[in-house]
């Protein structure tokens, strides 16, 4: 019997009618089987061999004729290599994190770890690729914790991994998604990437990470895991279970493997959120500003007070959004909303603001967030600030984080892009220009950044808004939802 | 192609239909002919200047979803590219790390800081030897925004400058290149046209099998099932679309296009190769199709896209030509002058062998009612060869006889040359060459005597 990859499946010539797994495929007169049951097939036929990942005498099983008692089998599917990687920072893994480290090798390396938010997820993911010793893929819901991955792999493993070229530039760790395409050993992928390209691509990892595993058992993203060969495999997340129950699908068909440990959120919870004091402050819109706004948001106004609908009910705005469908002055309502919010967010009287808080706060750490990238960009020219958003490519990004993490940096400007979960470098001072109303995101994305650098002063956060614009009415309720939750 | 926002379809009844527009409709005509206009006069100008006049159409109209939809197929069109003086990531990793020692850098300057910002940037222009406008403008040149549009169909930017304030740009056009870009001219129908192919493609990326039947141009049709990677199975159909027994009783195929996963479950994934295919069926003078759409995964809940010939789609894939080499070519006109009562015709045939359809060359035809289908092998690997010769006996195509050139071999290594049904040839083919072959492999057609046999 021959194994073969065959676009995220695996063709087995001329294997016999018991073999397990598979079907009969009418369209090439051959077995098939989906490329998730790899080791079970090469199990079935006593081929597996599971130290030919650790053991430092076998070098790539890759085109190599595994002879058994069972079935003779000749694997091409498999094209990962094995990687001797060790974590380049040494820190002694918490006791829960071995803990869940030993429960997952004792499992054949394969199953879900359930451990809180902020208790160091990836760090265990690191501590999987050295001991499974193969190419990795990790897989993860967003681009932004994509990036966050890259960056934290980097520092791991990237002095250990081969240099894309020879002169030693160009990223260790590859990446998949946000418009970059390089598969390298050792590569970091989005959900959406990683289900355009599996098929592709699912012969060369030996092990699949899946953080926050509780999206994965979406119909579309399952086959992610379904196309891989990956013989190991972890799933990370801090709430597993779905209300749908679709979470034994993956332990069910050995999609994944069981949860093999879980720690519970309340011992671990509370460490994060720190004290910070916050500073509102108003701008006005300029002459010109005001009269641009108070058109657009007239028009916005009056299409709106002439329809009813209940703008603070989800339900009243999504009717003034199927209006704008179909009737043109809705559109240009719907329009006009846009522009006016656009103007209170970046009104010019905010920077001159911002202006005089980077006078007073020169030798701080300091972080800028605005709403939109342009903004962002504006600003960088400005004041000649590092910055970041959706557009950052991945290395570069990793490069500016890990610059203002060292110090070698001391400001930087983002746009939305440092949302839950994501790690950023500590800043005692932040900015922000404009905002979304979500309390959510708010209360955690500061609660983890702001931290005092020394203890007399406290970590400040300025909030800028425009003054008689939306933006005003957001940022109120903004704050009573932080109220509210506290 | 379009992006999935972009679509637009209607369902009734579980079926689902592209909202195809009127290419005579004089409004969507106007439409497509400002459009093409606005792309004509921003070559060399930066993208974001552009979506912000495209935005501009798109106001107060209800049909911006049309209007960014013909726009999406325009910019399909077009490069565009980066225009600075250095490295733009270079040049901001320099303003950075010598601003971080300049700080505060600010717009209202108190004493002894009003020279921070213009220290930094003509600090890096010098080293860099670029100037200061230069320094500024290809801060941030590689962001998509600020990309120029450097060619737009056969409409190229001869040299995109930068003037000396460093932000507008003087641009020469040129209408042809050196390159000749070979498309077509981007005219009013075409967009349309393509427009309402994109329309149809959108709805098949949702598809999980499809169903083809055509009646003619068979080659065209499979060798782009193959091109995009789908797996087929295939059956021979009669006029009316009937599946009948075999091969030499097909007025047409009828495949069922889907892809190596498709074995275990039903998966959107093929959706986009099916989509790219689609461009392919318009070839034909007569085809239908029927695709499975998946509208709901979880709930698997599925509805039918069905399209024919009448729906007036244009193809602007390439139909091959009539002859695929010049060797084919040459045979064909040697054939012509020489004597023999065999008969070289273009086949249309379409041979299953499992993996893939072989679309043999030609056939030979004998007025006693046989028949031999001739392939003419170009490159070649040992292994492929191999392959190919193991597949043609498992598909029992009894009368099939291969030409295989010596000097297209793709390896070096010396191979047995006696494999069977096969004529090796060195330069050209020749005709009794071909004939003696055939006299060894044929077989009558269905329609003849079976006593016939070979002489």
């Amino acid at each position: 019997m021959r194994v073969e990859f065959d676009g995220g499946t695996l063709l087995l010539r001329e294997a016999s009618e018991d073999v397990p797994y598979a079907e009969w495929d009418d369209r090439v007169e051959e077995y098939r089987a989906p490329a998730y049951r790899y080791r079970n097939v090469l199990e079935w036929a006593d081929a597996w061999d599971d130290d030919d990942s650790t053991s430092a005498v076998q070098e790539s099983a890759h085109q190599e004729t595994i002879q058994s008692a069972a079935v003779a089998v000749e694997d091409t599917a498999r094209a990962y290599p094995e990687l001797a990687l060790d974590p380049a920072l040494q820190i002694e893994p918490r006791e829960y994190q071995q803990a869940a480290l030993d429960a997952w090798r004792t499992h054949d390396r394969r199953g879900s770890v359930v451990l809180p938010t902020g208790s160091g997820k990836t760090f265990l993911g690191i501590q999987a690729i050295a001991d499974a010793g193969v190419a990795t893929l990790v897989v993860a819901p967003t681009i932004d914790l994509m990036n966050q991955w890259h960056a934290t792999l980097t520092n791991a493993f990237g002095d250990q991994l081969p240099h894309q070229s020879r002169d030693g530039t160009g990223q260790t760790v590859g990446v998949l998604g946000g418009g970059t395409h390089e598969i390298r050993p050792v590569t970091v992928t989005t959900y959406d990437s990683a289900y355009r390209y599996i098929d592709e691509y699912g012969d060369q990892f030996g092990l699949l990470i899946a953080d926050e595993i509780h999206h994965l058992p979406a119909p579309t993203y399952r086959q992610i895991p379904e196309m891989a060969i990956a013989p190991y495999r972890l799933g990370l997340t801090a709430t597993y279970e779905r209300a749908d129950d679709a979470h034994e699908l993956l332990e069910d068909t050995d999609l994944v493997g069981p949860v093999v440990y879980e720690e519970a959120v309340d011992e671990l919870a509370g460490e994060y959120l720190s004290e910070y004091e916050t500073i509102h402050m108003q701008v006005e819109l300029t002459d010109d500003e005001r009269s641009q706004y108070d058109e657009e948001y007239g028009l916005y106004r009056e299409y709106v007070d002439t329809h009813d609908f209940d703008l603070w009910k989800a339900e009243g705005y999504q009717e003034f959004l199927a209006h704008t469908s179909y009737d043109s002055d809705g559109r240009r309502a719907l329009i006009a909303k846009q522009r006016a919010e656009e103007l209170a967010r970046t009104a010019a009287k905010k920077l001159d603001t911002l202006d005089t808080l980077l006078k007073r706060h020169h030798d701080d750490r300091a972080i800028i967030f605005t709403a939109n990238n342009d903004f962002a960009y504006e600003i960088s020219q400005e004041f000649i600030v590092p910055c970041i958003t959706h557009q950052t490519k991945t290395d570069e990004r990793t490069e500016i984080l890990e610059r203002f993490r060292s110090g070698e940096y001391s400001m930087l400007a983002t746009s939305q892009v440092l949302d839950e979960g994501i790690d950023v470098p500590a800043a005692n001072v932040g900015i922000i220009l404009s905002g979304s109303a979500s309390k959510r995101q708010y209360a955690q994305r500061l609660g983890r950044i702001l931290r005092p650098t020394d203890e007399r002063q406290p970590a400040r956060l300025y909030e800028i808004i425009a003054t008689d614009t939306m933006e005003s009415y957001v940022s109120q309720r903004r704050r009573e939802g932080i109220e509210a939750e506290a | 192609m379009l992006t999935a926002d972009l679509a637009r379809s209607r369902t009734s009844d579980g079926e689902v239909m592209p909202l195809f527009i009127d290419p005579d409709d004089a409004r969507y005509r106007e439409t497509a002919s400002e459009l093409i206009e606005l792309f004509e006069t921003h070559v060399g100008e930066p993208k974001a200047d552009l979506d912000a006049v495209i935005d501009q159409l798109t106001v107060a109209d209800t049909d911006y979803k049309i209007i960014q939809g013909l726009a999406k197929l325009l910019r399909d069109e077009c490069d565009f590219e980066t225009v600075a003086a250095a490295e733009p990531r270079e040049i901001r990793q320099r303003l950075f790390e010598r601003a971080n020692d300049s700080y505060p850098i600010v717009r209202q300057p108190t004493l002894g800081e009003d020279t921070q910002k213009l220290d930094v940037y003509t600090a890096v222009a010098d080293d860099l030897g670029i100037s200061l406008a230069e320094c500024h403008q290809g801060m941030y040149a590689d962001l998509d925004a600020n990309s120029r549009l450097v060619r737009f169909g056969d409409l190229v930017a001869e040299s995109v400058e930068l003037d000396t304030n460093g932000t507008s740009s003087t641009t020469q056009l040129t209408g042809q290149s050196e390159e000749s870009y070979t498309g077509k001219a981007l005219t009013v129908e075409w967009l349309l046209h393509r427009y309402n192919l994109a329309l149809a493609q959108a709805v098949l990326y949702d598809a999980t099998e499809l169903h083809i039947r055509v009646w003619d141009h068979f080659a065209t049709v499979f060798s782009y099932v193959k091109l995009f990677g789908l797996m087929h199975r295939i059956y021979p159909i009669d006029e009316r679309g009937e599946r009948v027994s075999s091969t030499d009783l097909a007025a047409g195929y009828e495949a069922v296009l889907d892809g190596p996963a498709s074995l275990f479950r039903q998966s959107r994934k093929y959706g986009i190769r099916m989509a790219n295919f689609l461009p392919a069926l318009p070839h034909c003078e007569r085809w239908d199709l029927v695709a499975d759409i998946l509208v709901n995964e979880s709930a698997n809940e599925t509805r039918k896209l069905a399209l024919d010939q009448t729906t007036g789609l244009q193809t602007h894939y390439s139909g091959g030509s009539q002859y695929d080499s010049d060797l084919e070519r040459t045979l064909a006109t040697k054939w012509k002058r020489a004597n023999t009562e065999w008969e070289l015709v273009r086949e249309d045939d379409v041979i299953d062998l499992g993996a893939e359809v072989l679309l043999p060359d030609f056939a030979l035809e004998h007025p006693d009612g046989r028949r031999a289908i001739l392939e003419i092998v170009g490159f070649w690997t040992p292994e492929y060869l191999d392959e190919k010769l193991a597949k043609i006996r498992r598909a029992d195509v009894e009368n099939l006889v291969l030409a295989v050139s010596e000097t297209l071999d793709c390896t070096s290594e010396d191979i047995d040359l006696g494999a069977d049904r096969v004529l090796w040839f060195k330069t050209g083919i020749h005709v009794y060459d071909v004939v003696d072959l055939v006299e060894e492999y044929t077989v009558p057609t269905s329609s003849a005597d079976s006593s016939v046999g070979t002489t």
